[in-house]
C-alpha cells in the first residue's frame, strides 16, 4: 500500500478547500436528493390482468380488484415472506406475508400495535371476524390518521400471518372498499412455497 | 496526539478554511435530521430506544480503542476522529436513508420486484453508503490535509466514519425490529439486533469497509511519487473493494443453502465475512508496519540509548510487542511500571513524529523521553523491552480465546435455533 511522507504530503491542488467542499456537497446532494428525484420520475405502477390470482409470497395468492395497479416499490415477493402493494387510484392496498408462530389473536394484536405505533394513528371500532372464499379465518378492524382512514385484516395459516392494510382519504375509501373487501376474500394459501 | 504538521496551523487557521464551515454545516444538518428520527423513536418506544442507544454506544468503545491503537505512533487529533465518527453517524446516514430507498425502488422499477427482493438490499445499500462514507475521509482531507499523511491515517479515519455509521444504523435497525415485532416498547428485539448486528456481524461491518475505502483515500493523498492516474485507480479499487465486500455481506447467497443451526450460521458468517476481513486486516497490517518502520528508523538514527534502546526499537514498531513490553514491566515491577512504560512509548512515538517534521526543534520531546526514562530507572526497570513469554500470559490467552468461542457458540446456537 503506501509509504509515509513527511513533506507537504500531497501534490493534489494546493487550495482545493472551497471547490472540493462544493464537489463534496454536490455528490451528497446527488445521493440524497438526486436519486429520489430520479426515483419519482420513473413510474412505479404496473397494470395487472383482471380476475387473475397474484402470488404475494410463500404460497399466498390474491385476486386484485379490477382496475388496480401493482406498485413495485412496495412489492417484494419471496419464498417464505413477502409483500404486495396495490393501488386503486389514491387508495393503498397492501398485503404482507411472513412466518408467525402465534395464534390469530396474537397476530391481530401485533398488527394493531404496529398501526398505533405510528405517530397519529389510532385503531377505531371493534374487531370483527372475517373469512375468505378459500376458508381462511381472520379478524378485521379500522383505524384513522387525521383525515385519512384505514382498514386492516389479519389471517393466520400454516405458520404464516397474512396482514392486509388499506388506507386512503375517507371519500376514496368509501368508494373502493367494497372491491377491496371482495379482493381480500379471494386470499388463498395454496400450500406450495 | 500529534501536533499539526503545518507550522502555525492551529484552530484559528482551521476556522479560516472554507471547507471547515461547509463540513460543519453538513454535520449540523445531519445532526438535526438524526435528532428528529431519534425524537420519533423516543416518543414511540422510549425504553427500547434508550436501551439500543446504550448498548450500541458501549459496543463502539472497544472498536474506537482498537482503531485508535492502530495508529499508536502518529496519533490523530481527537477532534478529527470525532469529526470522522460524526460524519458516519450523522451525514452518511442522513444521506443514505433516502438514497438507498430510491435506488432499491429503481431496481424494482427498472428490473423487477423479485430482483429487488433478492438483490435490492445487496446492491442499493452498499452503492449509496460506501460513497457517502468515503466522502467523510475526503472531508477530513479537505479540512486538515496535513493530518492525512500515511495510508494508515486513511484507514483510521475511514474506520471511524464506518464505526459512526454502523452504530447509528444498528440503532435504527433495532428500533425497526421493535416496531415490526408489534409488542410495544419491548427490549427483546433490541437485544436480538444487538446480538446479530453488533456481536456477530459487527466485526465485518461498516468499520471494516470504511477502513478499506479510507486506505484508498490515504494512498491517493500521500503517494506523491506515484502517478496521479495510478493513485486514483488504487483509490477507486479500494472503494470498489469496500463496495464488493458490502455487497457480498448483504447478498442472498447462502441465505438458505446451509440450513439452520449454529454450524450453518457460522459457515455463512465465515464465507461472507472472512475473506474481506482477512484481506483488509492484511492491508491494514502492511500499512501499519510501513508506517512503524518509517518512524522507528527516525529514532534509530539518533543512536542514543537514553532516547531508545535496541530492544525498545524492536518493541515500538509492533502493537503486540508494545503490549508485551508493558506486560513484562507489570510482571516485574507492578502496575506503576506498566503505566510508566506506556508513557515512555508514547513519548518516544511523539519524538519520532517530531523528528520527521522538524528535526532541529525537538528539544522538549527529548526532555520528555528523558523524564519518563528516569521514572522507569527509579522503578528499577530501566528498559521497556519484551520479556520471555510467561505461563500466566499463555494461560490467559487460551482462557480468553476459549471464553470468546463459548460466547460465540451460545449466541450462534440461540440465533440459529431461533
Amino acid at each position: 500500500m503506501g509509504t509515509v511522507t513527511r513533506r507537504h504530503l500531497t501534490d493534489l491542488p494546493s487550495t482545493p478547500g472551497l471547490l472540493g467542499a462544493f464537489v463534496l456537497v454536490a455528490v451528497l446532494a446527488a445521493l440524497a436528493f438526486g436519486l429520489p428525484a430520479v426515483d419519482r420520475a420513473v413510474s412505479a405502477q404496473r397494470s395487472l390482468p383482471d380476475d387473475t390470482p397474484y402470488r404475494v409470497a410463500a404460497g399466498v395468492t390474491v385476486v386484485p380488484p379490477d382496475g388496480a395497479t401493482l406498485d413495485v416499490t412496495g412489492t417484494r415477493p419471496g419464498e417464505d415472506r413477502g409483500t404486495a402493494l396495490f393501488r386503486l387510484g389514491p387508495v393503498r392496498y397492501a398485503i404482507a406475508v411472513q412466518p408467525f408462530s402465534g395464534d390469530l389473536t396474537a397476530a391481530a394484536h401485533r398488527l394493531r400495535q404496529r398501526i398505533t405505533g405510528t405517530s397519529g394513528y389510532q385503531v377505531t371500532g371493534t374487531q370483527l371476524a372475517v373469512s375468505t372464499a378459500g376458508g381462511l379465518a381472520g379478524l378485521q378492524g379500522g383505524y384513522t390518521a387525521g383525515d385519512r382512514g384505514g382498514r386492516y385484516a389479519v389471517f393466520v395459516v400454516h405458520g404464516l400471518t397474512i396482514e392486509v392494510t388499506v388506507s386512503g382519504a375517507d371519500l376514496d375509501l368509501g368508494r373502493t372498499l367494497p372491491a377491496i373487501e371482495a379482493s381480500t376474500r379471494t386470499l388463498r394459501f395454496d400450500g406450495t412455497r | 496526539m500529534s501536533e499539526p504538521v503545518r507550522p502555525g496551523a492551529g484552530p484559528a487557521a482551521l476556522l479560516r478554511t472554507p471547507a471547515f464551515w461547509v463540513v460543519s454545516a453538513l454535520l449540523a444538518a445531519g445532526a438535526v435530521r438524526m435528532s428528529q428520527i431519534l425524537h420519533r423513536f423516543l416518543a414511540a418506544y422510549p425504553l427500547a430506544t434508550v436501551t439500543a442507544v446504550g448498548l450500541f454506544a458501549l459496543l463502539a468503545v472497544p472498536f474506537w480503542l482498537f482503531v485508535q491503537e492502530l495508529d499508536f505512533l502518529e496519533r490523530e487529533p481527537a477532534g478529527l476522529l470525532v469529526v470522522a465518527f460524526a460524519w458516519g453517524g450523522l451525514v452518511a446516514t442522513t444521506v443514505s436513508i433516502p438514497g438507498s430507498v430510491a435506488l432499491e425502488n429503481l431496481i424494482a422499477k427498472l428490473g423487477s420486484p423479485g430482483l429487488a427482493a433478492d438483490w435490492g438490499a445487496a446492491l442499493a445499500g452498499p452503492s449509496v453508503e460506501e460513497i457517502a462514507k468515503t466522502l467523510g475521509v475526503v472531508a477530513i482531507v479537505l479540512i486538515a490535509r496535513s493530518q492525512v499523511n500515511s495510508v494508515l491515517d486513511g484507514v483510521v479515519y475511514g474506520a471511524l466514519v464506518g464505526l459512526g455509521f454502523q452504530i447509528v444504523e444498528d440503532i435504527v435497525f433495532a428500533i425497526g425490529a421493535v416496531a415490526m415485532a408489534g409488542q410495544g416498547d419491548e427490549v427483546q428485539p433490541v437485544i436480538t439486533t444487538f446480538l446479530v448486528r453488533g456481536f456477530l456481524a459487527g466485526v465485518w461491518s461498516h468499520t471494516l469497509f470504511g477502513a478499506l475505502a479510507g486506505a484508498g483515500v490515504g494512498y491517493l493523498v500521500v503517494n506523491t511519487e506515484r502517478s496521479r492516474r495510478r493513485r486514483i485507480t488504487v483509490a477507486g479499487l479500494a472503494l470498489f473493494g469496500a463496495w464488493a465486500s458490502h455487497v457480498l455481506w448483504n447478498s442472498p447467497l447462502l441465505r438458505d443453502g446451509l440450513g439452520n443451526g449454529a454450524v450453518a450460521l457460522l459457515a455463512v458468517l465465515a464465507f461472507k465475512g472472512l475473506p474481506p476481513l482477512l484481506l483488509i486486516l492484511y492491508l491494514v497490517r502492511r500499512a501499519h508496519d510501513r508506517e512503524a518502520e518509517y518512524y522507528v528508523a527516525r529514532l534509530a538514527g539518533l543512536d542514543d540509548p537514553e532516547m531508545i534502546t535496541e530492544g525498545e526499537l524492536l518493541a515500538l514498531g509492533s502493537g503486540s510487542l508494545r503490549a508485551a513490553a508493558r506486560r513484562h514491566a507489570a510482571d516485574k515491577k507492578g502496575r506503576k511500571a506498566r503505566a510508566s512504560v506506556r508513557r515512555l512509548q508514547r513519548a518516544q512515538a511523539r519524538l519520532a513524529v517530531e523528528l520527521s517534521r522538524a528535526p532541529d526543534d525537538v528539544g522538549r520531546y527529548h526532555l520528555e523521553v528523558r523524564a519518563h526514562r528516569a521514572a522507569l530507572v527509579a522503578l528499577g526497570h530501566p528498559e521497556a523491552v519484551v520479556g520471555a513469554r510467561t505461563w500466566r500470559h499463555t494461560a490467559s490467552t487460551i482462557g480468553t480465546a476459549a471464553l470468546a468461542i463459548a460466547v460465540l457458540w451460545v449466541a450462534l446456537a440461540a440465533l440459529g435455533g431461533a
